[in-house]
């Protein structure tokens, strides 16, 4: 019920704290032994690791930013998951939030706008796309019956295929052809429409995103412990029926949960769009949905431990770069080490669970 | 237990159906995507597959039996009739000794009966045994050779069809045990009290049909009209619609025709929340599943319906709503240790208590409808839902009381209407000496 584990006497929640971390170390450690038989030199592999997750103040600030997008994704996945709705499809809400905030963003008059809206209306573009996105799957499922996992699924792929478009047709985004070697990417969005840096250093990467995503954080978590729309939402996730019978919007209220899931999709677009690249190119979703996914997953429905996780995987997301750039480790490898860690975080989640099931 | 003369208990299904037992299931078990043929070979062929070969045994089956059945039709376009039909050819196929049937008139249009009973019989004839299994007793008095009542798991009557008295049995099927209840029962201090004639309706179902998505009909022309402070009890074997009206009562399912009011407000298209709004409480006859979320609180269950009146800012405001919760738990007497433990951990008394507590403090309360309010209820639970119940139609509230159980509606309800395959087929005035009328309305005689 509460935020992960705060209320449980000390014992166990050194329990439901110390499972988990010595999975991770656990499977780290297995990592590592993979890096030795790969023939790399694992000192090597651990200080590139480090140095690329909080080496420098520009890393922990790409760190950071890594762990914003993963966190937006999450709250969004439990937002839903409250509701009983398993948002799979962040990926694609990602892609068409990152469409809509570059659209706009290279619209002229967007970016002649006073008082910040430049960068506002861009951000607001983005989790609108997102929120229609994730609405379909809504309505899919409220008059079709349509399974809401692979809804998302599905129109994951379909939003890929569209920014691949976006960036192939220079009637749509794609930067103007003026020689062979013109890439297939949006021309960079005006300085006016970037998300202002947070620190007053003009190299930190560390941008207002992180603000917005604290703040949206504790919104979430006053809306599920807090508000009637959370225990709304609850119910027709426990009693689909009953809720019904209680008065409640059903239809809508499983719509709309899933358009604020698909709203914190694309807002994350838009986020990673105008803070950190500024360009649109295929690809430039790269798999934060997927890793937001098991984020939430992960969190069992906390906001804090959205948060915890996020801040986790970015850490990771950006040392496993750095072995792979730094150490020689290939990318192949640095994803199995990130797929053991989440088997072990997920394994001990349930572990616990399980556990203290059975204590009580 | 005894068959073909040697004490035997099978120790599974398949080992019955090896000793020559088959049953035909309520509910069929049959592919929907499969023709008859192969629905039937599945279990039975070995090896290679001779469509052709099976497809004439089961033709052959059919002609035996004197019935038509299309091997080669897929099973998802056949009526309930035929489906059945092909359950009870897969029956055959094994050449029983014994076949049994449950129930197997339920789930049949009425001009489909007579074909099976002939079924039946052509069967029994053969030198098989059959047991039929139906509440219907006008059924078994056209068809069968001997009956015998079962009832709460024991046989309370046996008889030879042709000398049977109808009356007898009938009584034996409805009983009149000293139980615990009766006690709450004849505690009734007021039910004899007249009903306060009042002006217009509380409830007005107006020719309520309902089909099931294969096209059966659930509920048939069901026109019924509760004044306020009346309690009209609906009997019937379950089974027999209740469930159906209850949903349509209750907001949750569209009548595929006819029209329903509570008051003067026409709600047949409105919804949940419209019955709600509209002075309708509903406590439905599967608490489960549509009253309460039992992962939620005591409180939160008891103000399901009512959580704006606690809500500021979009904020709940839990404080005003456990204290509410407290005071309406006291009230009802819904024993909890508090307002905010799960639901779950509530005994069924209590939480039907608290399921009535919430619809009866509706702001108006114009009716009432409550479906098997009372089962699986300890004794103090089942007299207080009584005693609310009655309460309430004093205050002029309108009452539907839907059960089963005949000592329950003859010691609450003011006139007893009887729904036997979805219809209204008689009713009659709430006295113990029409327990036998009221009886024999259920198990369908006179109204086949």
């Amino acid at each position: 019920m509460t935020v992960l584990a705060l209320k449980m006497p000390d014992r166990r929640r050194l329990m439901a704290l110390s499972i988990p971390f010595a999975a991770v170390v656990g499977s780290m450690a297995i990592g590592l032994l993979l890096i030795a038989i790969s023939g790399k030199s694992v000192p090597d592999a651990i200080e590139a690791f480090i140095d690329g997750a909080f080496g420098t103040a520009f890393a922990v600030g790409a760190s950071i930013n890594r762990a914003v997008a993963l966190a937006l994704i999450g709250l969004g996945f439990i937002l839903a998951a409250r509701a009983n709705l398993t948002n799979v499809g962040g990926e694609g809400q990602i892609a068409v939030g990152g469409i809509a905030a570059t659209a706009f963003a290279l619209w002229q008059p967007v970016a002649d706008l006073p008082l910040g809206l430049a960068v506002i209306v861009p951000l607001l573009a983005g989790t609108l796309a997102g929120a229609v996105w994730g609405g379909i799957a809504g309505v899919m499922k409220v008059r079709f019956g349509t399974n809401e996992v692979i809804s998302t699924l599905l129109l994951g792929f379909v939003a890929l295929l569209m920014v691949y478009w976006c960036v192939q047709s220079t009637a749509l985004l794609r930067q103007p052809q003026t020689s062979s070697s013109t890439l297939p990417e949006s021309l960079p969005i005006p300085d006016a429409t970037k998300l202002p840096g947070l620190t007053g250093d003009p190299e930190s990467p560390l941008h207002i995103g992180l603000v917005l995503c604290l703040l949206l954080a504790l919104a979430t978590a006053v809306v599920l412990q807090r508000s009637t729309f959370g225990l709304r939402l609850r119910a027709i996730g426990l009693n689909e029926l009953a809720a019904r019978r209680a008065g409640m919007p059903g239809s809508l209220l499983l719509v709309v949960a899933l358009g604020i899931a698909g709203g914190f999709g694309g807002l994350t677009g838009a986020i990673m769009l105008q803070g950190e690249q500024f360009y649109l190119k295929a690809g430039f979703s790269s798999g934060y949905g997927f890793d937001g996914l098991v984020v939430g997953l992960l969190s069992r429905g906390s906001t804090l431990g959205v948060l915890a996780g996020a801040l986790f995987f970015g850490f990771l997301r950006s040392g496993g770069i750095s072995m792979e750039i730094m150490a020689g480790v290939p990318a192949a490898l640095t994803l199995v080490i990130q797929g053991l860690i989440v088997i072990a975080v997920a394994g001990s989640v349930i572990l616990v669970e399980k556990l203290e099931a059975e204590q009580r | 237990m005894q068959f073909g003369g040697k004490t035997w208990l099978p120790p599974s299904p398949a080992e019955a159906l090896e000793q020559g037992i088959a049953m035909v299931h309520q509910h069929f078990s049959l592919v929907p995507r499969m023709t008859v043929v192969e629905n039937l070979m599945l279990g039975q062929a070995r090896g290679v597959l001779n469509r052709a070969a099976f497809a004439a045994r089961i033709s052959d089956i059919a002609d035996r039996f004197g019935f038509v059945l299309d091997p080669n039709a897929v099973v998802g376009e056949l009526s309930v009739g035929e489906r059945q039909r092909a359950e009870i050819v897969k029956c055959l196929m094994r050449d029983p000794q014994l076949l049994v049937l449950d129930e197997p008139t339920a789930v049949l249009p009425p001009s489909e009966i007579g074909a099976l009973l002939d079924i039946c019989r052509r069967v029994a004839d053969s030198g098989r045994a059959v047991i039929l299994v139906t509440h219907k007793l006008a059924e078994i008095a056209k068809v069968a050779d001997k009956v015998a009542v079962l009832r709460t798991g024991r046989l309370v009557a046996q008889a030879d069809m042709a000398t049977a008295d109808m009356g007898a049995l009938v009584q034996a099927m409805v009983g009149r045990e000293v139980k615990p209840l009766d006690v709450a029962l004849d505690d009734s201090e007021d039910s004899a009290v007249a009903p306060p004639n009042q002006p217009g309706f509380a409830l007005v179902c107006d020719g309520l049909t309902v089909l099931d998505r294969h096209g059966a009909t659930r509920l048939d022309n069901f026109t019924l009209e509760v004044r306020p402070g009346e309690i009209v009890g609906l009997a019937g074997v379950e089974g027999n619609g209740q469930s159906e009206l209850g949903m349509v009562l209750a907001g949750l399912l569209a009548p595929t025709e006819g029209r329903y009011f509570i008051g003067d407000v026409e709600l047949t298209h409105a919804g949940a929340a419209a019955v709600t709004a509209a002075g309708g409480g509903i406590v439905p006859e599967d608490r489960h599943a549509v009253a309460c979320v039992t992962a939620m609180s005591v409180a939160e269950n008891m103000y399901l319906n009512k959580l704006d009146r606690f809500t500021r800012f979009g904020l709940l405001q839990r404080r005003a709503l456990n204290e509410a919760a407290l005071v309406q738990m006291k009230e009802f007497d819904v024993r909890a240790a508090g307002p905010d433990v799960a639901f779950s951990g509530l005994s069924g008394g209590n939480q039907q208590k608290a399921v009535l507590g919430r619809e009866l403090t509706l702001d108006p309360l114009v009716a009432l409808v409550a479906a098997q309010p009372t089962r699986g209820l300890d004794v103090s639970a089942v007299e207080a839902v009584y005693r609310q119940i009655r309460a309430a139609a004093r205050r002029g509230v309108g009452v539907l009381l839907i059960s089963s159980e005949l000592d329950e509606l003859i010691a609450v309800a003011d006139r007893i209407a009887v729904l036997y395959r979805g219809r209204l087929v008689g009713e009659r005035p709430a006295e113990m000496n029409e327990r036998g009328a009221i009886g024999a309305l259920m198990s369908g005689q006179g109204a086949i």
